[in-house]
């Protein structure tokens, strides 16, 4: 087996009395789709907060291609090819959507250089996500749906090894949720980057996914194939009065 | 014994003060994000207002006190609507908001100081008021200081009273904790914004009339005073009254011991020092959490 | 305007200012340097501040130190040798001071560094007091006149050249990106704090080697005079009302504002700063992003 691309050992992020992320294992190695789902106020949101140095764990470990990186500003997370979207778009608003891509590549893409040649410059990569007729658009002009879009553009131009998927689907029809899901795939296969994917459109996200973890109340309660998590007892339990995990894609509701 | 005392004591008293000048403050920053910089020039206007009755019409100054105090507030409320309001509306964020208001407050003082230096010109004006001595425990006191100590203590007590029990108080409070959650049940931002902005310039001149009865005045005597509010309030904590009172105090303190164990030249050394100390090790004020 | 042909045309005013002291008076030249000096304070003060929307009010400490390495070198050093280290200084100095507190934001990295100023002014009134007996230091054979001018126009055109070299390579986007969303350009691999305290030192360079140069022309120094926190002030604000994340506005604003105080301040000293109090308020309130904004609808306007 491949050594992992991204290791997350016991972690543990504590808010105060709150423990939002307890003890957490996780991988995903080169070229893994994994899906990462969980009620909400799961922890899934923290947990990548973690992975992206964002926030510092408060115990456990995180290692990027072996590398212990516990502890590390988020720039150090990204210049070891982590790269993240976040759920509410975090553009630059007042820049273009192609000088928020050229961001990314002059800084976390700019070290990480000959990385992948597949996407290698801004009016690639926004061709690549449809966004190529808004590349001179102020960022913050887009709708929300296209800034969410413009956020993988970003992580695209930071050059990943592993790309860290926030909700980048919400809001999204069922047909469109299909299209995003298929770019996702093409991400993975070209640039054989390990994916973590969050989605509260659970149905469309299994069916896409190699491998999905179940976050509940902060711990992981499942990590496996994505149909014998959906037989799994512990998480029926825990999606119970939730919406439930095989309920239609597009109209699920979703609280931010 | 009674030096020591007495050493305390004027600490204590000038941190009383300090502490009048900077709830005023705080009170509109820890509200609005209103970082007023005029905040000394109005406390200059309360400081003149009160000399000029005192000496023109024979008034009692304490007595004059609440004038001072509703005509600042209603001063206060012309400001807010013609400055701040427009701000407030207009400003796409709370970083903004800051930036921009201490411009105008920079604005506020060009223009309060040079009009007070055109009405009464540059001199030092005063007058004398219960300057005579009272001795307590050994120790001896001017009798306007240790007055208008207690009335210091007692303005800023009565405030702290009334944000916790009155209806405006739990509001003015609850908005500074959680500006949506407040608005969410009902608390009107239009009603409280001038309110506390007048309240604050309010306490500025009250401030300002009990300095006239200890020393003299003059048209550029409130910038230092913004300065001490502004060390006073990062002591305390942005927003906190109760943290600006004992803030008042430890500065008031610092001041006084500091310099009779140094020397009397290092006293803003000691006060910036105190400043930058407290940002460094604890940029939330003393008493954060 | 490319970075290319700003620079070409900085350097061309350079040239035709050059000639300024065979052209003007001794009053207009003393105009003109201060003109040039407040050009160069709000222009370095932009350079950091415009981007990152931080408010430094530390102008002053890196003028008043830069003024007292020339007082207290200049019998020792060449007068460009002490105006280097002046830079020098105030690099050093923010440098520092950026390290300890540029993770503060808003109102607290104003109070600080301001705070900071002031402590330092403080200091070196006693150190100067209680170890050198002196209140102030008398600068004997300064430099004449053209030779400070040329001098300030070296550095102003030093800083205008330096703002449009950021503002067109990397430091200067991982600056706006700091401005508009810290943690994020992080997570896209900007390293915040180095990139922050470096621009905040860099954009030190010329308050600190202006006040060097400009220290020879007061003859008597004390501290209250060169760490004047009125310098500071009046640099942010012509550096806000010009419009702090253009290059334009700064400059223009600090020579408008410099000429009309230059004019007025001395004959209506009252009225004149009650005007100018007024004249912010409306800035302010009713044209917040800069006169540079005004510059810009028009340009809309006509095209």
């Amino acid at each position: 087996m491949p050594e992992a691309l991204l290791a997350a050992r016991a972690v543990t992020v504590r808010f105060g009395g709150l423990v939002a992320v307890d003890g957490v294992d996780l991988e995903a190695r080169h070229g893994e789709l994994v899906g990462l789902i969980g009620p909400n106020g799961a922890g899934k949101t923290t947990l990548f907060h973690a992975l992206s140095g964002v926030l510092a764990p408060d115990a456990g470990r995180l290692l990027v291609a072996g590398e212990d990186l516990t502890g590390s500003a988020p720039h150090v997370f990204a210049a070891h090819g982590v790269a993240r979207t976040f759920q509410m778009p975090r553009v630059f608003r007042d820049m273009s959507a192609e000088d928020n891509v050229r961001f990314a590549l002059q800084f976390a893409g700019r070290t990480r250089r000959h990385a992948h040649d597949a996407f290698d410059d801004a009016r690639t990569i926004l061709g690549f996500l449809g966004l190529g007729a808004a590349s001179a658009v102020a960022a913050g002009a887009l709708t929300p749906a296209r800034q969410r879009l413009l956020e993988i553009g970003m992580a695209l131009g930071a050059r990943p090894r592993v790309l860290l998927l926030d909700e980048i689907a919400a809001g999204l029809t069922p047909a469109e949720l299909e299209t995003c899901a298929q770019l996702i795939r093409r991400v993975r296969d070209e640039l054989g980057v390990a994916v973590i994917w969050i989605e509260h459109a659970v149905r469309v996200l299994m069916s896409h996914v190699e491998r999905v973890a179940v976050l509940h109340q902060g711990r992981k309660i499942a990590d496996g194939d994505p149909r014998a998590v959906a037989k799994d007892a512990a998480v029926i339990e825990a999606y119970l009065g939730e919406e439930g995990v095989g309920s239609e894609g597009g109209r699920e509701r979703r609280v931010a | 014994m009674g030096f020591w005392l007495e050493l305390a004591a004027s600490g204590l008293i000038t941190g009383g003060i300090y502490a009048v000048v900077a709830i005023g403050l705080n009170l509109q920053y820890g509200l609005m994000r209103i970082m007023n910089i005029s905040h000394g020039e109005f406390l200059m206007l309360g400081a003149y207002l009160t000399w000029l009755a005192h000496t023109t019409f024979g008034v009692n100054p304490f007595a004059l006190m609440p004038a001072v105090a509703a005509a600042l507030f209603l001063l206060g409320l012309v400001v807010y609507r013609f400055c701040f309001y427009r701000i407030a509306r207009t400003a796409p964020s709370v970083e903004v908001i800051e930036a921009r208001s201490l411009l105008v407050g920079f604005g506020l003082m060009f223009l309060v100081q040079n009009v007070v230096y055109l009405a009464w010109g540059a001199d030092l004006r005063g007058y004398s008021y219960l300057a005579e001595p009272v001795e307590i425990a050994g120790a001896r006191f001017m009798a306007n200081r240790l007055a208008v100590f207690a009335f210091a203590v007692a303005a800023s007590l009565l405030l702290l009273a009334l944000l916790r029990w009155t209806m405006i108080g739990k509001a003015v409070r609850a908005m500074m904790q959680s500006p949506t959650g407040a608005q969410l049940v009902g608390i009107d931002t239009g009603v409280l914004h001038p309110l506390v902005f007048g309240g604050g310039l309010a306490l500025a001149g009250v401030a300002g009339g009990l300095l006239s009865m200890v020393y003299e005045i003059s048209p550029s005597m409130g910038e230092p005073y913004t300065i001490t509010a502004l060390i006073v309030i990062t002591l305390g904590g942005l927003g906190s009254v109760g943290g600006s009172l004992i803030g008042g105090f430890i500065l008031g303190l610092v001041e006084a011991f500091g310099m009779h164990f140094t020397s009397p030249s290092l006293k803003m050394v000691l006060s910036y020092g105190v400043l930058v100390a407290v940002l460094l090790a604890r940029p939330r004020g003393l008493f954060s959490r | 305007m490319s970075a290319r042909e700003q620079l070409a045309a900085t350097l061309a005013c350079g040239a035709v200012l050059a000639a300024a002291p065979w052209l003007l008076s001794d009053f207009l030249l003393s105009l003109a340097l201060s003109c040039l000096m407040y050009a160069a304070l709000a222009v370095s003060w932009a350079m950091f501040c415009g981007p990152t929307h931080y408010l430094s009010l530390a102008t002053s400490a890196f003028f008043g130190l830069g003024a007292y390495v020339t007082a207290w070198s200049l019998e020792s050093l060449p007068y460009g040798v002490a105006v280097l280290a002046g830079g020098l200084i105030g690099v050093a100095f923010a440098a520092l001071i950026g390290a300890a507190v540029l993770h503060l934001r808003g109102a607290y990295f104003a109070v600080i560094t301001f705070g900071l100023g002031e402590l330092t002014l403080h200091l070196i009134t006693y150190t100067e007091k209680t170890y050198f007996h002196t209140a102030g230091r008398i600068i004997s054979d300064a430099p004449d006149n053209a030779a400070i001018y040329w001098t300030v126009l070296v550095l102003t055109l030093g800083a205008v050249a330096t703002a449009i070299l950021v503002r067109a390579s990397r430091l200067g986007l991982a600056l706006r990106g700091i401005g508009a969303d810290e943690e994020r350009a992080q997570t896209l691999g900007v390293d915040t704090r180095r990139v922050k305290i470096l621009a905040f030192a860099l954009s030190a360079f010329f308050p600190g080697a202006l006040g060097a140069a400009m220290a020879v022309r007061w003859t008597y120094i004390e501290p209250l005079s060169v760490f004047n926190p009125f310098i500071g002030f009046q640099t942010v604000l012509m550096a806000m009302l010009g419009g702090a994340h253009t290059l334009i506005g700064p400059i223009v604003s600090a020579v408008f504002f410099s000429l009309v105080s230059e004019f007025l301040r001395l004959r209506f000293p009252y009225v004149f700063l009650l005007l100018l109090g007024l004249l912010l308020i409306a800035l302010i309130l009713y044209l917040p992003g800069g006169l540079a904004s005004l510059l810009r609808r028009r340009g809309r306007a006509d095209a």
